[in-house]
């Protein structure tokens, strides 16, 4: 107790002191010079450790249940799937040295021999089998992550180290998906043995490192994993993740070196980030694309030229460049160009607010007819865009009116219901990197998440790349998709985003990643 | 004495219940919990109608209701949609670091607002009473958000001499409770300051000073301890609001209490965390009035004589 009055009367005496200190030399000098030296930052010491400052904490660590990047970000190091993603996002071999399709239903695993779990439980047919026993069962049903699952029938032991998937369908992104986050393999012992809670907080997997300690909302501690199947990985030692969900906190603890990697930085923080010689901004194209969807059951935009029209008179170039600094990419579908099935042929639509007019003018739209627009009040870059799109539908005589809605209730309830207004703000990040995903969701006949849209056309072409395993007729069915959906409007897509991280520049090997999921294998400390 | 404690404690467990129903209600007109946990998956109606009767959402609400009241009143604060623990075990987790917060914040508060309140009164008028009362007004018109990044910023970026977020240690105790406590000392250091103006012009100080007792000792003896009533009540009250600002406090300073939590829950529409926890929450500040009730006797005896009742 003594301690902490010594504290917190220090601490007072402080504040007086920083008051009164406001106005002196001391941090105005810096800032004043006439030829300011980038800054530099206070070294952190340890050798091969690394801290990383990111936003959010997922509170559980079973894969099953959980639905949140924030859990890929750690748990990437920890557990790991038959197949995995790289951080170019190319599939390759995991924990399965190879597959083959028996028939059409028929997946075949060969898996890795000589991999063990953390607690030394060995890694075989039986761990796989009882992971997707879990993930499809009872346990599963408290997660969402088995509906993603729900084409897989059974998993059969064919010996230790061969398993094989029988599905209930065709799924063409069967593979993909087998690199996600519910389907890595946990320890059939071990859970057995501790329980559902307790795996929650202390998770056993095969990845590159351990979880040494977890304390909810402050840090998790990772350790080498000392017998990991890859021959001279990871490189590091000890990795630290803190959860700081502020992004000024985040960058505040980047510049007193308590952090060595920030993820997502802010467009507000990057010429910070680059006035400091020891760090490095750093960027990489995300699946999330954000686009303005009609709800095209309402008047006026039930009229696809009225739609058209507005997708002419929104200046998305102009948008990226000034709102978003550039840090956005065009995209002329509503799915990132990561994705399979994103065809670079399709036009944009540029910015032509003449034709725009003569489309409005051709619906019979008048002059200052009022359109909704809703979006998610914590969104501040999108309340920026909403606004310059407010703008720019008024330069042709629409007039819109901003709708800012709390963000669980837009996405959960008004969305859902239609009842976003005549537009609203879409954004999605298409998991699998496969249009199928995304175009399944957002144009399927009676979907979640698509009140309103129908087409018959889209339906055939949606069941066509659906129906096949082979890449290049789905591409083909796509190419149609997009076309389809380019001519129809349903929405006009905005940009993709990309997502900023900074770095110490004492860390190598360092690539941040598309999806979220960090993979430190290779990652270094000078 | 005891009738007094009866009445308010059926008093406090009917408040008690009247807020379960308006947060058990107010909770589900919010948006549906199932459809924010597909976001990152490819969900099914079936799916979603399987996960909701999973979670029990699939009962008419009053039903819920009733099943929630029956499992409170035997300690069951339910458990939480996305990691299936304990309401009460997270609470448990957490509120150590949150009223060691909101303590941290009430005390450089009254470090603070004390001698500041008692400057401004005992030389009202003067230059320090001017400087006391700009404090103030500095103190109540700062947004806690803001001054936490100032904080960082100057203490943590610039002059390296506390960390800037986590929980590690009581040094990193020091910038939060600060941020916390500033705001409430300005609006304390006035109060302490008017209380102190109202006891100074009372008789018996006049007749104190009259005795020959020193002055501090008359301003610190008979005019602090009679004007601590209206400040130990403010306290009190304020401690709700204490316990509130650490909701954005925590935030900032990435402090893992229950103001984290709260508002992890609400964006993930965890609906028995948001219940539980504004629950538990309401029972504390339930009890920090009673604490201040009875302290009243301690501080003024003759409260305490009289019953709580005028004579």
């Amino acid at each position: 107790m003594k301690k902490k009055v010594g504290i917190s009367a220090c601490s007072a005496l402080l504040v007086l002191a920083a008051a009164l200190g406001g106005c002196s030399s001391k941090p105005a000098d810096t800032s004043t010079q006439a030829n300011p030296q980038p800054k530099t930052v206070a070294q952190a010491p340890a050798k091969n450790e690394l801290t990383l400052g990111v936003n959010g904490d997922p509170h559980s660590w079973d894969p099953i249940d959980t639905f949140l990047l924030d859990w890929s970000t750690v748990a990437t190091s920890v557990f790991e799937g038959l197949v995995e993603r790289t951080t170019d996002l190319k599939i390759q071999p995991g924990l399965a040295e190879s597959w083959e399709f028996k028939d059409d239903k028929t997946l075949q695993f060969k898996l890795r021999q000589g991999v063990t779990f953390h607690n030394g439980e060995p890694f075989n047919a039986e761990a796989v089998k009882f992971t997707f026993d879990r993930l499809l069962g009872e346990e599963g049903k408290k997660g969402p992550q088995q509906a993603n699952y729900t084409s897989i029938d059974r998993v059969e032991v064919v010996d230790e180290f061969t398993v094989n998937m029988i599905l209930k369908e065709k799924d063409p992104v069967f593979i993909t998906k087998l690199a996600g986050y519910g389907a890595v393999i946990v320890p059939p012992k071990y859970y057995k043995e501790k329980g559902d809670e307790y795996f929650n907080t202390h998770p056993v997997g095969t990845g590159p490192f351990k979880m040494d300690s977890y304390e909810k909302d402050n840090k998790v501690v990772l350790v080498k994993n000392e017998n990991y199947w890859k021959q001279g990985q990871p490189k590091l030692e000890k990795v630290t993740f803190r959860f700081i969900p502020e992004a000024t906190t985040r960058l505040a603890e980047m510049q007193t070196g308590a952090i060595d990697i920030m993820k997502k930085v802010e467009i507000s923080q990057t010429e910070s980030i680059k006035g400091m010689s020891d760090l490095e901004l750093m960027q990489v194209g995300s699946p999330t694309v954000y686009s303005i969807r009609f709800n095209t059951s309402m008047k006026p935009v039930d009229n696809v030229k009225v739609r058209e029209a507005i997708a002419y008179a929104i200046d998305a170039d102009l948008i990226i460049e000034t709102l978003l600094s550039g840090y956005g990419k065009r995209v002329n579908s509503f799915q990132s160009d990561m994705s399979f099935g994103y065809d670079a042929n399709l036009p944009l639509r540029n910015y032509d607010p003449e034709k725009a007019k003569q489309l409005l003018a051709e619906a019979g739209v008048k002059e200052g007819t009022e359109l909704d627009l809703f979006l998610p009040g914590t969104d501040a870059t999108f309340k920026e865009v909403a606004q310059a799109i407010e703008m720019q539908l008024g330069q042709v005589g629409l007039k819109v009116k901003l709708n800012l809605v709390d963000a669980s209730t837009f996405t959960s309830d008004l969305i859902p219901k239609g009842k976003a207004g005549h537009m609203y703000r879409n954004g999605w990040g298409g998991w699998t990197l496969d249009f199928d995903n995304t175009a399944y969701l957002m144009y399927h006949k009676g979907e979640f998440w698509n009140p309103d849209f129908h087409d018959e056309k889209v339906e055939e072409l949606l069941k066509a790349e659906r129906s096949t395993f082979d890449q290049e007729k789905r591409m083909a069915a796509f190419k149609e998709l997009n076309q389809r959906l380019y001519e129809l409007v349903p929405d006009v897509p905005l940009y993709q985003t990309i997502n900023l991280w900074a770095a110490n520049k004492r860390v190598k090997g360092f690539q941040p990643p598309a999806d979220e999921r960090i993979d430190l294998r290779e990652v270094s400390v000078e | 004495m005891a009738a007094f404690l009866i009445r308010r404690l059926l008093h406090s467990v009917f408040v008690v219940l009247a807020i379960t129903l308006v947060i058990f209600v107010l909770v589900r007109m919010t948006g549906d919990p199932v459809s924010i946990m597909f976001q990152a998956g490819e969900p099914t109606k079936e799916a979603i109608t399987e996960l909701r009767k999973n979670l029990g959402l699939d009962e008419p609400v009053y039903v819920q209701f009733g099943l929630y009241v029956k499992d409170m009143f035997t300690g069951n604060f339910g458990t939480s949609f996305r990691t299936g623990e304990s309401v009460i075990n997270m609470m448990n987790e957490k509120m150590g670091a949150t009223l060691l917060l909101a303590f941290g914040g009430m005390f450089v508060a009254l470090l603070i607002a004390i001698p500041v309140g008692i400057i401004s009164a005992v030389y009202r008028g003067s230059v320090a009473d001017f400087f006391g009362r700009i404090f103030s007004l500095l103190g109540i018109s700062f947004p806690n958000f803001w001054l936490g990044i100032m904080l960082i910023i100057i203490f943590a970026v610039k002059l390296g001499w506390f960390p800037a977020s986590g929980y590690e240690g009581l040094e990193y105790l020091v910038l939060p409770s600060v941020a916390l406590g500033l705001i409430l000392s300005g609006i304390l250091a006035r109060l302490v300051r008017s209380s102190m103006l109202e006891v100074m012009n009372q008789q018996y100080i006049n007749t104190a000073r009259s005795k020959g007792i020193k002055e501090w000792l008359v301003i610190i003896k008979h005019g602090l301890r009679n004007a601590l009533i209206p400040t130990v009540t403010f306290i009190g009250l304020q401690f709700g609001t204490l316990l509130g600002g650490t909701v954005i406090i925590e935030q900032v300073f990435s402090w893992p209490g229950i103001g984290r939590m709260l508002i992890d829950a609400i964006s993930q529409r965890d609906f028995p965390v948001i219940q539980g926890s504004v629950i538990i929450l309401s029972f504390l500040m339930i009890f920090v009035n009673l604490l201040v009730d009875i302290s009243y006797g301690f501080i003024d005896p003759r409260i305490r004589q009289g019953g709580g009742k005028s004579e």
